[in-house]
């Protein structure tokens, strides 16, 4: 059989590898990729035992074989893959496919791990391309339980290969990997990414599958494959409860739920597959219920579109002095925290524009996509013009993104649509062309059937199209507000495509912006719009959303605006600060939102220099000395400083506004050195150092030495903080120390972390012992003045 | 409250226990501890205790104390998942304050996970005594022990620990411990500063304070 027989077809797949050789005496762990060295004839009777019990295709011995886990064996990846893939297929012969497996790496990608995503694309790379070499048939992936994990594996396998691929990962009971990973989230990006079929193994017995098995056959069009566990392992002896017999019981049946693929994991052997074989004899495939809805998502929050949404427009340099800056700082930081802010607001997906002069968008795209999705749990929108810089955002996304633009121009969608498409992204469709925008909403609907159709010609699925009517500024051309109410209303009715819309501009040039903001959002809505693009942090806005779900029906039984509006008096401005505090008590006390406001007050009378220094930084020291002396604790400190936060936000903004350069003190570079992941305490002091006005150069976790060094090398650093949780990591600390001792004028050091005590910090040559936060901003003091 | 020693404030201030209880009810909420263990024969060789059937040695004085009078002991391996990493990162960004509290919260509860797990153990061998719980790390049990404990309870697979090469788990809040199991009672106790490795650079003996364990 080829691999064209897979779709529409029940096929036997083979059942586990390591339970059979573990049953044959093989002790567990070790590397048992290795035995495709030294046992091959072992290897070979397995596989000829699951063909003869109906096995179509087998698995190669290679759950294991990638370049970090083979390491130390002193085998290149090369080695064992050719070796596995050449022993099955001589096993096998004619009788059967011989899948190429790629199991998980072993370490965790970042931002969980330490493992970037582009290094794991290169370890899967590399197995792939030896594997189709050595004649595999296809490729799976499996045992998945990171959604970005399987996609480095996937993307490598389809641009280093020709192979079909097959991505099943492991759930638990609760519906989620042990990532949070959903099953919608994980079938709509896999299937978006252009997998040949997909499924679930591993982790759980067939019974306890199937309500998932039936959600994922929903959520894809895809061929599905169910290779569940012999039931689940007794905890004190390790073995599986379930026999061949009951085990083919309960997964027969999910063939009615639209399963084609069938097989075993652990605790699964020959037996079991002749008994599913046996069980599925003469059968024929479910129907399958596809459920087309419009969606994108995070690995672990699926957004279905089937109501409004509110897309947040504010992560975009336009017309925002303090984002210009912030963006040619590269402070991310700040554009997490503008996320955040939206989030909290209640947007559902943010748009995320970065392009600006001085900007290379190629490079910065995808690492704000990397920083927003490392702390937000909310789907994205790629906006931007820019082939190179979408796909490189594209690449890093977790999930299944909007792109945010295409237009009718055939330059413009023969450009960008094959990349929508590779990255199985939704797509927002402006209706204008090149010759500009129509003036009719007759024009505008021509032109976003024209994109429709393009979109399908790529392979693009109609839900997946989104089309964008333009709103026009009132004020310069009045009648326009009403033609782009009509192409909305059409493009939705006509069409039955979401529509986006931009709202704001509509108010441009006006007094009361928001009245004319939020009545044409009112409008919009009503019309059909389902994704409006707004500042969610204009309460105005949001109102009216809240009050569109309950009047549409959506927001059933009036829960969420209840929740929204219960207890507040729909007039009531939001709190005022109490008429007697000081900037001082605010800070002291932690509360951040009256800090900004009394800040913001005192720049009426004060610079922001002295609001600094006579203020901010004498506040933040009596904290400081509570915490000394054990009558504050460290949640205060911290709460304190992030009122000191944003207080210097509000100085950031006032300069930013003037034009002027920013207030800093000086540059120090932090870092947990390498091999340590725990980040909370170098966190911490970043915290408070930055609340002293010190521009801290944050270098992340699991730092080598070399990167610290050239780092200060490049910015002529003073002052390097060093941090170490663990007893196994001081000798990294102590090797960065030494290394950057090498400088001809070295910086000074400090270096602080649960293990390391002053007399460790003075044996490896440091300069100075920071027991906490505080102390290491008398080490600034004293450093960098 | 364990997260209150964590964060080296005693039994003291009610405002920061307030709070603390509203972040302990979040995560308590949101994440539930995940755990897997097993039972093993032990044998004995140079000095060391040898978990029979996979590559776990146990050397030096904390585990043949521990273990003097077993025959078969338990690894345990828990965790809250990466899910509480990824909840720490967004506490972070928005609140450092709450952030280190959700972090000495997601101590206290792993360790109550491995109360839940131990407990259950314990109803599963009916007759038999349990010794304390001990971890690499404590005492002369060394961390380099990590990796093969994990891989003989296939931690990887079952609740998703995994080992650094500088032995760090990640999950960032995850425990694996060793439990002897034995015919009588057992009175050892290893808990205790006297027995942590932890002991010269702890921030709480550095306080006066001590952690419980």
């Amino acid at each position: 059989m080829g691999f064209e027989g897979i779709q529409n077809k029940i096929v036997i797949l083979d059942g586990a590898m390591g339970t059979v050789l573990q049953q044959r005496g093989l002790p567990p762990g070790g590397q048992p990729e290795l035995l495709n060295l030294t046992e091959p004839a072992l290897l070979r009777s397995v596989y000829e035992e699951y063909v003869d019990a109906g096995s179509q295709v087998v698995y190669t011995n290679t759950f294991g074989a990638n370049g970090l886990k083979l390491e130390r064996t002193g085998r290149s990846v090369a080695e064992v893959v050719t070796a596995a893939v050449q022993l099955a297929k001589e096993a096998v012969g004619s009788r059967a496919l011989v899948a190429l497996d790629i199991g998980p790496l072993g370490e965790l990608l970042e931002p969980m791990g330490s493992l970037p995503f582009e290094r794991a694309y290169d370890l899967f790379r590399e197995m792939a391309e030896a594997g189709a070499r050595a004649g595999a048939d296809l490729a799976v992936i499996e045992t998945m339980t990171d959604l970005y994990e399987a996609k480095a594996a996937l993307l490598a396998v389809k641009e280093h290969t020709a192979l079909p691929t097959f991505v099943t990962m492991s759930f638990e009971p609760r519906g989620r990997t042990f990532t949070g990973c959903t099953v919608a989230s994980m079938a709509r990006t896999l299937e978006g990414l252009g997998a040949d079929a997909i499924g679930l193994n591993c982790s759980l017995g067939p019974d306890m599958l199937a309500p998932m098995l039936k959600e994922l056959c929903e959520n894809t069009r895809l061929p599905v494959i169910a290779k569940p566990n012999a039931g689940l392992p007794d905890p004190v002896d390790g073995h599986y409860d379930m026999g061949p017999e009951a085990f083919a019981a309960a997964l027969a049946p999910c063939l009615d739920l639209g399963v084609t693929l069938f097989g075993g994991c652990c605790g699964t052997s020959p037996a079991y597959i002749r008994a599913v074989a046996a069980a599925l004899e003469g059968k024929t495939p479910a129907k399958r219920h596809y459920d087309a809805v419009p969606f994108v998502c995070t690995a672990t929050e699926p957004l279905r579109l089937d109501g409004v949404r509110v897309i947040g427009e504010r992560i975009n340099p336009t017309g925002k002095k303090r984002f210009q800056q912030a963006l040619l700082e590269e402070d991310l930081d700040y554009i997490l925290d503008v996320g955040l802010q939206e989030v909290d607001a209640g947007a559902d997906i943010l748009d995320v524009n970065v392009g600006y002069p001085g900007v290379d968008e190629v490079s910065m795209l995808p690492r704000v996509v990397k920083k927003l999705q490392s702390a937000l749990d909310i789907p994205l929108q790629l906006d931007s013009t820019n082939p190179a810089a979408l796909e490189a955002g594209l690449r890093v996304y977790n999930g299944k993104a909007a792109v945010n633009s295409v237009n009718g121009d055939p330059a413009v969608l023969e450009r960008l649509l094959p990349i929508v498409k590779k990255y199985g992204a939704a797509v927002v469709g402006l209706a204008l062309d090149e010759n500009g925008i129509p003036q009719t909403a007759e024009g505008r609907v021509t032109i976003a059937r024209r994109i429709l159709e393009a979109a399908l010609a790529h392979g693009i699925p109609k839900e997946d199209v989104w089309i964008d009517c333009l709103t026009l500024t009132v004020s310069a051309q009045q009648d326009q507000a009403v033609e782009t109410l009509r192409a909305v209303r059409t493009v939705h009715e006509e069409l039955s495509l979401r529509t986006v819309l931009g709202v704001s501009n509509i108010s441009f040039g006006l007094p009361n912006r928001p009245l004319i903001t939020q009545n044409f959002l009112i409008q919009a809505l009503g019309a059909g719009l389902s994704l409006p693009i707004i500042n969610p942090n204009q309460r105005e806005m949001m109102d009216a959303v809240a009050a569109f779900r309950v009047l549409s029906g959506e927001d059933r039984e009036c829960r969420a605006y209840v929740d929204r509006f219960a207890g507040v008096d729909a007039k009531a401005a939001p709190a005022p600060v109490a008429a007697d505090m000081t900037l001082d008590e605010a800070i002291i006390r932690g509360l951040r939102a009256d800090a900004g406001k009394l800040a913001k007050a005192a720049l009426a009378t004060e610079d922001e220099l002295s609001l600094v220094e006579g203020h901010l930084i004498p506040a933040l020291d009596k904290v400081g000395e509570g915490y000394e002396q054990g009558k504050v604790f460290l949640p205060q400190l911290l709460s304190a400083a992030q009122a000191a936060q944003a207080v210097f936000e509000v100085i950031r903004a006032s300069i930013a506004q003037k034009g002027g350069a920013p207030v800093k003190k000086g540059s120090l570079v932090i870092a947990t050195v390498k091999g340590d992941i725990h980040d909370i305490g170098k966190n911490i002091v970043k915290t408070v150092l930055e609340n002293y006005g010190y521009e801290v150069i944050d270098l992340g976790r699991d730092v080598p030495p070399e990167t610290i060094l050239q780092t200060v090398e490049a910015e002529h650093i003073r002052l390097v903080g060093l941090s170490a949780l663990m007893t196994t990591t001081l000798p990294a600390m102590e090797e960065t120390i030494h290394l950057l001792q090498t400088l001809p004028e070295p910086p000074a050091i400090m270096v602080g972390g649960a293990v390391v005590t002053p007399e460790y910090a003075h044996q490896m040559g440091a300069d100075y012992y920071s027991k906490d936060a505080r102390q290491s901003v008398e080490i600034a003091r004293e450093v960098l003045g | 409250m364990e997260a209150m020693r964590y964060l080296g404030a005693g039994e003291g201030d009610d405002a920061l226990r307030r709070q603390l209880e509203a972040v302990a009810a979040e995560l308590t909420a949101a994440l539930e501890p995940r755990y897997v263990y097993r039972v093993f024969d032990l044998a004995r060789e140079d000095g060391a205790i040898l978990l029979v059937g996979t590559g776990v040695r146990l050397p030096g004085a904390t585990a043949s104390t521990m273990l003097a009078q077993c025959r078969r002991a338990a690894l345990l391996a828990c965790t809250l998942g990466p899910g509480f990493d990824t909840l720490l990162r967004k506490e972070q960004a928005r609140d450092m304050g709450r952030a280190v509290m959700l972090d000495a919260c997601g101590s206290a509860w792993v360790e109550s996970g491995c109360n839940t797990a131990e407990e259950e153990l314990h109803v599963r061998l009916p007759g038999l005594f349990l010794t304390d719980r001990f971890s690499p790390g404590y005492g002369d049990l060394p961390l380099s022990i990590q990796p093969a404990v994990c891989a003989a309870l296939d931690a990887g697979r079952r609740v998703g620990i995994h080992v650094s090469d500088s032995f760090l788990m990640n999950p960032m809040k995850s425990v694996t411990a060793v439990i002897g199991i034995a015919d009588r009672p057992q009175m050892a106790r290893v808990r205790g500063c006297a027995y942590c490795a932890m002991a010269a650079s702890c921030r709480l003996r550095k306080g006066g304070k001590h952690c419980g364990i």
